[in-house]
């Protein structure tokens, strides 16, 4: 995607955040409201200001945003399935899958390696947050009672 | 692992046998930031009753929203014994009338009161007033003249205060700040006439002369603030609002375990260690358990539903 | 005399000493770790020390604060995420110069940097603590908006390339501050009905995942299998020359003058205190283009300024009985459970204790060269050495973990994330991310301070300027803005 049109879209993203939330705050209750509306205006007005630049004299030259897709959006992908997974497989076992397997997703062949590193790794947590701190953590479903 | 270990042999077992309770570790939700005056009280009440349970107390802060955020997250615990809410009365009593929140008074199971202190009212050496009467007279006779910082509109402290001002058809300008420090800061600064808050953080400067207290909102004066008067003695004894401390669990919590909390409750915090602490923060003890605590709670709630109608603060 | 020898008395005993070396190290992981910062470690420990001797206590506080804030930075200029809050500034030239390989230098300029400000701030602790406690006194609410829109002015050294998109993102960041309860209304604001938005979005939570996300992204794309061998790391102790270091010494001053006056503010917090010496060091050099391209002068301003912010934010605490963040809440907390009463009398009442915690918090300060400087560098050194595919999910667990354990709540995990995945974007699409941290940390204090003094002058809004001192700041504020432009339109000139 062009320069331009990325600019554009952020700018019209901003300033239609900015319109809602002024919106939204036209709502409150006396000086509550008038900061955040006041805000909201400046937010869209600034947004329509970096969209119309773009528009005048936006380059037409490609921006990259990702610059590896195949990797960023692994990472991505299973860093959301692994926040999904927190709550019903409990922190560590979550963890441990993770640490183990987000390195053969994106291309790391030594397993034994993996292995002792994960095992090592989620033990140093385990002892700083469960053992010394003692800081509950998301427990799996099948033994919360 | 320790608690992954108990869990699987409760498991095994079959339903937890609460005979054995408790059998792992407790956590304790604080609807405060780390480092105020309920985390403090809880934090070492905490220690004396990980040793008397013989169990480990973890402690988890969950500030904002004047508490409700904390109490909110905390609704949603299972009534097991091993989740506990200790929580100052504010947000059980007052945030519920000016915030559309989840819960009631009688939404918990009530364990134990633990402490409490008065709030009060604290003016500049120079202010023209000696006693809590002519304190009130001059305020009377000035409407809309004075300013006096609280710790938040629709906070405990400041209906405390108008409790008192609207019998007296009081007019003052409520400035409200993050918290008594903050008050205090401003106050001492000169930025605001009139300290309210509770009576910890003002003390020291009552000895040095550079705040003088006229007024406490317990029925009762305070020791330790000779020159400021009781309701009682003003003739409102019936407006008395105290800042008090308790620990709750959630509704529906087994009554054995209530007992043998408010129990183990009851013997700490009248150990002579904790009343030494509460003492250094102007603050007694004060046990109220079951149905007693529940009324109450209920009793202040209803109080206070009347004082923040009349300031157009009710949700 | 006789204070003398029973303050030292009591700190030069083992268990003082013992725990200030162990909490100075554990406080320089904790700061290096990102998720991990030193409120929540001193919060979580503080408890499980009122058992123990008060002084062992307090030196363990004294060793956390201090080292952490240092240990913000290795990560800042390795990896550049930023540890905690206040190393935000200490990535803009801490990572360019460790992608130039001067990573030990910079490292070595944090260390040093780091122990010089909280040396200073500790002597003003000792020395003049008590009148300049008072000081902050005539800081009313019309002062505080002025103090707010002081940081704010420091936006201009981060706007980069783009201004319009900078202010965009400083507006936006003040939008975020308004979410939550607001507290002088109690109305709730942007809070769509859920609860736990009703305390406003966490600055921790909102900068794991803006700021460490994107740089653990980029790890998986550079798809690193092999690790940096202990050569390419090029940690070999280097020797800063002395001439570069005496051309250090003005930033050094400056930089300690402005974490000080920050840091006794009550509630104006060190996360700015970072920003607005970072800004001082940009805005007085003859330089400023180099600034943001591994500037060394910057690194030693930002390491400089946090550090001096630290012993300055127990002034308050010590000698009015006033907290101005939450770890000096914390040492409150601890002092009364061993029996004291905070106020103006606290130091005479056990003038052992408190005077002992402030020469704690001066030695730890220096003891941040012995072990930041060689122990925890080269350890965490050691860690570059895993493969970056294997970094990326265990800085993953961390970040989850460390804003996990902040209230406990599994959403929070998703604000994280959601914030990470949105700063990556507006990175890519020259959106400086600085300003809206720097929005999200200022925005309350400005709204709830200007509404405030509009309260107490019954709505009169020339009270904000006509208040000697609040005028002095305001016309300080308009020279931090104005100042820079004139030196640039003189260097065109020129």
């Amino acid at each position: 995607m062009t320069e331009r049109r990325q600019d554009i879209i952020l700018g019209g993203v901003f300033a239609a955040t900015g319109l809602s939330a002024a919106y939204i705050a036209a709502g409150y209750r006396g000086a509550s409201g008038i900061y955040p509306m006041s805000l909201g205006y400046v937010i869209a007005i600034l947004g329509a200001i970096v969209a119309i630049k773009a528009m005048l004299r936006g380059s037409s030259e490609p921006r990259e945003i990702i610059r590896k897709a195949p990797q960023a959006l692994l990472t991505v992908g299973i860093g959301a399935i692994y926040l999904a997974l927190v709550p019903i497989l409990g922190f560590y076992i979550a963890s441990a899958l993770l640490v183990l397997t987000l390195p053969a997703a994106l291309g790391f062949r030594r397993l034994l390696f993996t292995f002792v590193t994960a095992a090592i790794f989620v033990g140093i947590v385990w002892v700083i947050f469960s053992v010394i701190l003692e800081k509950p953590l998301p427990m799996p479903v099948w033994i919360s009672y | 692992m320790k608690y992954v270990a108990l869990a699987l042999a409760a498991v095994a077992v079959g339903t937890p046998v609460l005979a054995e309770y408790p059998e792992r570790a407790i956590e304790v939700t604080i609807p405060a930031p780390a480092g105020g005056g309920t985390d403090t009280s809880a934090r070492k009440l905490g220690t004396l009753l990980e040793e008397e349970l013989g169990t480990s107390i973890a402690v988890l802060n969950v500030a904002g929203g004047g508490g409700s955020v904390g109490v909110t997250q905390f609704m949603m615990q299972k009534p097991n014994g091993y989740s506990l809410l200790a929580t100052w009365n504010s947000p059980i009593t007052t945030v519920p009338q000016v915030q559309q929140t989840a819960y009631q008074p009688d939404s918990f199971t009530p364990i134990a009161s633990t402490s409490e202190t008065a709030y009060t009212l604290c003016v500049k050496p120079e202010f023209p007033a000696e006693t809590g009467e002519e304190f009130l007279a001059e305020l009377a006779a000035n409407p809309g003249k004075y300013t006096y910082g609280n710790d938040g509109i629709g906070g405990t402290m400041q209906l405390a205060a108008e409790r008192i001002f609207q019998g007296e058809g009081i007019e003052a300008v409520a400035i409200p700040f993050g918290g008594a420090g903050e008050t205090l800061q401003n106050f001492l600064g000169g930025h605001v006439d009139i300290y309210g808050g509770s009576i910890s953080p003002v003390l020291p400067y009552t000895e040095s002369g550079e705040a003088k207290c006229l007024i406490v909102t317990s029925a009762a004066a305070v020791p330790a603030l000779p020159q400021a008067a009781g309701l009682e003695s003003l003739g409102m004894g019936d407006k008395e609002t105290l800042l008090w401390r308790m620990v709750l669990a959630p509704a529906g919590t087994d009554q054995a375990i209530v007992d043998r909390l408010a129990e183990a409750l009851e013997k700490t915090v009248n150990d002579p260690s904790y009343v030494e602490f509460l003492a250094t923060k102007g603050e007694v003890p004060n046990v109220v358990v079951g149905d007693a605590l529940a009324e109450r709670l209920q009793n202040e709630y209803d109080a206070l539903a009347i004082v923040a109608e009349n300031l157009g603060l009710n949700q | 005399m006789e204070l003398i020898s029973q303050i030292f008395g009591g700190v030069f005993a083992f268990g003082p000493i013992a725990a200030m070396i162990g909490a100075s190290i554990l406080g320089v992981f904790i700061g290096a770790l990102p998720g991990l910062n030193p409120v929540m470690a001193i919060a979580l420990l503080l408890p499980l020390t009122y058992s123990m001797e008060p002084l062992v206590a307090l030196g363990m506080v004294a060793g956390i604060y201090n080292g952490s804030m240092y240990g913000g930075a290795i990560p800042a200029i390795l990896l550049r995420i930023p540890g905690t809050p206040a190393a935000i500034a200490t990535t803009f030239d801490g990572f360019p110069m460790a992608q130039r390989g001067e990573a030990s230098r910079a490292l070595k300029i944090a260390c040093w940097s780091s122990a010089i400000g909280g040396t200073a701030s500790a002597i003003a602790l000792m020395t003049i603590g008590p009148v300049l406690a008072r000081a902050t006194l005539y800081f009313g609410p019309a002062e505080y908006f002025w103090v707010a829109m002081f940081g704010m002015a420091s936006i201009g050294v981060m706007v980069g390339k783009d201004a319009v998109k900078g202010l965009m993102a400083a507006a936006f960041g003040l939008l975020l501050g308004t979410v939550g309860l607001d507290q002088l209304s109690g109305t709730p604001r942007f809070t769509f009905g859920e609860v736990w938005l009703l305390s406003g979005l966490d600055l921790i939570v909102i900068l794991v995942g803006l700021y460490a996300l994107p740089p653990v992204i980029a790890l998986a794309e550079d798809r690193d299998l092999k690790g940096l061998s202990a050569s390419a790391l090029k940690l070999e102790s280097v020797k800063v020359p002395w001439g570069e270091v005496r051309s250090m010494v003005p930033t050094w001053l400056r930089s300690s003058l402005i974490g000080i006056s920050v840091g006794i503010l009550p509630g104006a917090g060190g996360n700015i205190a970072a920003f607005l010496s970072y800004n001082a060091a940009k805005s007085t050099s003859d330089d400023p283009e180099s600034f943001g391209k591994g500037n060394p002068l910057g690194v030693a301003a930002a390491e400089c300024g946090n550090n001096a912010d630290n012993a300055a934010s127990m002034i308050p605490a010590l000698t009015l009985g006033i907290p101005g963040n939450v770890i000096a809440a914390l040492v409150l907390g601890a002092l009364m459970i061993h029996g004291l009463q905070p106020g103006p009398q606290l130091f005479h009442q056990n003038p052992g204790l408190v005077g002992g915690f402030m020469v704690q918090m001066l030695l730890t300060s220096l003891l941040i060269l012995a072990v930041g400087g060689a122990a925890a560098t080269r350890i965490f050194a050691q860690v570059q050495r895993l493969p970056g595919v294997m970094l990326v999910p265990m800085i993953l667990v961390l970040m989850a973990v460390g804003v996990y354990v902040i209230n406990g709540r599994v959403i929070d995990l998703w604000v994280m994330f959601a914030a990470g995945i949105a700063g990556y974007v507006l990175e890519k699409l020259d959106v400086p991310l600085a300003p809206i941290v720097l929005g999200l940390i200022l925005g309350p204090m400005a709204e709830q301070s200007v509404r405030r003094a509009l309260l107490i002058s019954r709505g009169d809004p020339t009270e904000l300027f006509t208040r000697p001192l609040s005028a002095v700041i305001a016309l300080a504020t308009i020279g931090l803005i104005v100042w820079p432009m004139l030196r640039a339109w003189k260097r065109r000139r020129a």
